[in-house]
């Protein structure tokens, strides 16, 4: 993939209805440019997953790391490198910083090495190429030749050795994970901080259900059939939960698309190279990845990863960031190693349909990009009535390419507790040195694409949030909207987008 | 599973919105019960793949057909056998009728050979119940451990004989309506036409150039991420994406059926019980390492599993769903340019229909399916014909299909955008649905109703396939200045949204 300038939106010619109804008013807004200021370049690295349970595997002999690169800053991990191993400790990690330092420099010296026997030779052919210029013995014509190949063979010798611990060097900083945000919480899950509390929970006179009661008895959902047909944690929707799931994605979809969002939609299958760049473990032994036989293929867990694909290898002209997309995809994930009551009904599944916000930025943009994201969020899930608390993810529940994360955690009163149901990150350029995403700084001029500009080019941050997730939607939307009659409301933002359904009503009596 | 009833749906409780707001509209048809007449049993049978492009290969040596039954009715076949091996000869098919009638014809002798020991070996038993001189006893044992080692091997050979019978059986396909026309692709039937190609006044686009140009689909960044056939869709074909799906699964209901979403992993043996082959060499079928599960290439198939293994109350009959779904298709064999652009993709949304009947109603309702079909094409202004497809065009599960085929200008020609498929009892034979035939008392699921199970009749018809509806749309409403223009019945559900115009100027 060569240049890519993207496109700036204009507003969709649109009639315009009353705005109850008006499901999708496209205001696109224009983005501010700033002059490009000192860039502060922050460390990138990989590590195991970024999936929400990260698993805990390094990653396997099978990935033939040699495939790709990423554009680590191998020099400023060794320059900085108390931070960085002060960081790898609060994860948790278990990166082997050590190893990554040595090996760069072995790696170093070999390069000088590699310099000296290239100049060595050069010296030595033009010595020899001007002794066969005389007149020789057969023998001493000989022997002359050979000592050409050998330097040849050393050469040859030193450019494999260097290959190898290039990759070598590869394979363990990938291992490294994305630096910290100074803010971020220190410790386990139970060193997470809450930002903020919305709402209460609702106070029922009467006993509840749980969603998969309410779904049995609404005739909304079937486990039992897709247990047959499929397998555990999947799941049929039926009538009203079809509808609420359609209206869900639009709604999410629409509301985001206020903000600026280019709307996409994405293969499901992807090549698992792109899967590893993001940051994830297609073949771990604990992989939340699905795999397709015959190929390199995988299913993606979510849209972040086809996303985050898109501008691949490419440099974008500054003037066309940030880039802002909401996607919408079905996502698989094997949930391998999860088990228990904790994973009942529709709370965790392999298949499910989610709306997902992506944003390509410049570096001193992110922590302001990543407060829009989780206040788009808390906008959202308030609008639709939720009682939830976003939370500052501590160090050790960060995934590697995280370098601050908020969650979402919202009250279901069938289950008695939080459950998450959004995740926004700050990957900074831990994805876009993976993913080869870069920018160049320049005049702000639309027409020129890149050209005429000055400097280095930079990599871009980037960030992910989710903006609705169905199946934890359905399961806070029963469980917290259910009557004393067992049928559920419908709240009122969703109402235009399920053609103006109110109530999920019993099918018969 | 055990017995299932199915139940009837009452209309949703709504706030009424003015009508052409009103996406959903919901007036379930309280459905009319006839009391149960006599029932034709159609013969059902396997063969390869019912995909809309059957692959040739027969069932690979991988398949433990020993796993699943299906309830093929031998006996028919036999008592047949002149017409199901006409049949075979007009379908084209592989199907070794021959080694069908053979096998079947050693299981039955093998049978009865079993029965006739097992019958011996109580004789002996009943014998050395009596007081016996202990010579006699002993020859007594020994003749019944004879009769037990010789049961012991029979009872292997017929078991294997079984498979046999299954493997060979499962290629023979479905009987053919005696109305459809016989003969390859060319001699498929034109049922009716609608519209006519429009005439444009300027140089068009196909939706490849359209998509560019607008901004509304990317090819390139799909070819780096996932692979050749795959697409992003962007800005107002996302929009699109999902008034279509809204619209078909809207206007479906609004005759009753039930809407669905389904699982896009299942069982391979599901895949199979439909008539898909998951393993053959050229397969349509991806599959997950390390499972036995695939991705499904139409919602037909896990609609087909829901009721599998079940004995539905004919009061619940017919059970109709609209199913939306993400289908996966390997497109194996397929190349050129008639797949450019997103006429032939890995990864689409459908919307499909699916229908389970009592097979007297098979037909009308392969009527009604149809219906529904050109009714929506029509009502967003596409110039389309209907074809009723000649028997080597048939899938093995197929009794009869009829296939739309839309004017797409941009490719020049007319294009599937949809298949109507009555599949009488093929499937529901290897899924195992049947119905209780009985007094239609809806509080009575099942019980107190005389009569055997039969098995109901399946149907499936393809309400909207997203990328084929978008290369219409695109290609037929493209205006001059290379815009697009979005027919009315969609706007409520884009927005209100006209015209897909330019981004940048």
């Amino acid at each position: 993939m060569g240049l890519q300038s993207c496109t700036k939106l204009s507003p969709f010619s649109i009639f315009n209805l009353p705005t109850t109804l008006n499901r999708f008013s496209y205001r696109f807004h224009h983005h501010l440019r700033s002059p490009p200021p000192l860039l502060v370049r922050a460390l990138s690295s990989s590590s195991t997953a970024a999936a929400p349970q990260p698993p805990t595997a390094a990653i396997s002999d099978d990935t033939k790391v040699a495939q790709w690169k990423a554009a680590i800053d191998f020099k400023w991990i060794r320059d900085n490198k108390e931070a960085v191993a002060a960081n790898i400790r609060t994860r948790n990690s278990n990166a082997n910083l050590q190893l990554v330092l040595e090996l760069y420099d072995n790696m170093l010296n070999l390069q000088k090495v590699r310099l000296q026997e290239v100049e060595r030779l050069r010296a030595e052919r033009n010595v020899v190429a001007n002794k066969m210029k005389a007149k020789l013995e057969p023998s001493e014509r000989q022997k002359l030749i050979e000592e050409g190949k050998n330097l040849k063979d050393v050469l040859v010798s030193l450019e494999e050795d260097l290959l190898k611990l290039t990759d070598e060097l590869q394979q363990e900083a990938q291992c490294v994970p994305n630096m910290t945000h100074p803010d971020a919480p220190v410790g386990g899950e139970d060193c997470s901080t809450v930002r903020k509390v919305v709402g209460k929970p609702r106070e029922f006179g009467f006993a509840i259900k749980d969603h998969v009661q309410l779904g049995k008895d609404l005739d909304i959902i079937d486990f039992d059939a897709a247990s047959e047909v499929s397998g555990s944690k999947f799941y049929y929707l039926k009538n009203e939960a079809v509808l609420l799931e359609m209206g869900l994605v639009n709604w999410a979809v629409s509301e985001v698309m206020k903000s600026g969002f280019t709307p996409l939609t994405t293969p499901e299958i992807v090549r698992s190279s792109i899967v590893q760049k993001c940051g994830f473990q297609p073949r771990g032994s604990n992989t939340q990845v699905y795999s397709i036989v015959g190929s390199d293929q995988c299913l993606i867990g979510t849209a972040e990863i086809p996303v985050g694909g898109i501008h691949m290898d490419s440099i974008l002209a500054e003037a066309s960031l940030p880039l802002k997309y909401v996607a919408f995809s079905h996502c698989f994930r094997t949930e391998a190693g999860a088990a228990g009551t904790a994973t009942r009904g529709l709370y965790r599944v392999h298949q499910f349909s989610k709306v997902e916000m992506f944003v390509l930025c410049r570096p001193e943009e992110s922590d302001s990009f990543h407060e829009e994201l989780i206040s788009i969020e808390e906008d959202l899930f308030s609008s639709l009535g939720l009682h939830f608390k976003t939370l500052d993810m501590a160090t050790e529940d960060l995934g590697a390419p995280a370098y601050r994360k908020f969650d979402v955690e919202a009250w279901m009163p069938g289950l008695g507790r939080y459950g998450e149901i959004s995740s926004a990150s700050n990957c900074t350029d831990y994805q876009s040195r993976r993913l080869g995403i870069r920018y160049r700084p320049g005049p702000s001029t639309p027409s020129k694409k890149g050209k005429g500009s000055s400097g280095v080019t930079q990599f871009v941050h980037t960030l992910n949030a989710t903006a609705c997730a169905v199946p934890r939607m359905l399961v806070c939307l029963l469980e917290n909207y259910q009557q004393e009659d067992g049928t559920v409301v419908v709240p009122e933002p969703l109402r235009p987008f399920v053609g103006g359904l109110e109530v999920i009503d019993y099918k018969y009596r």
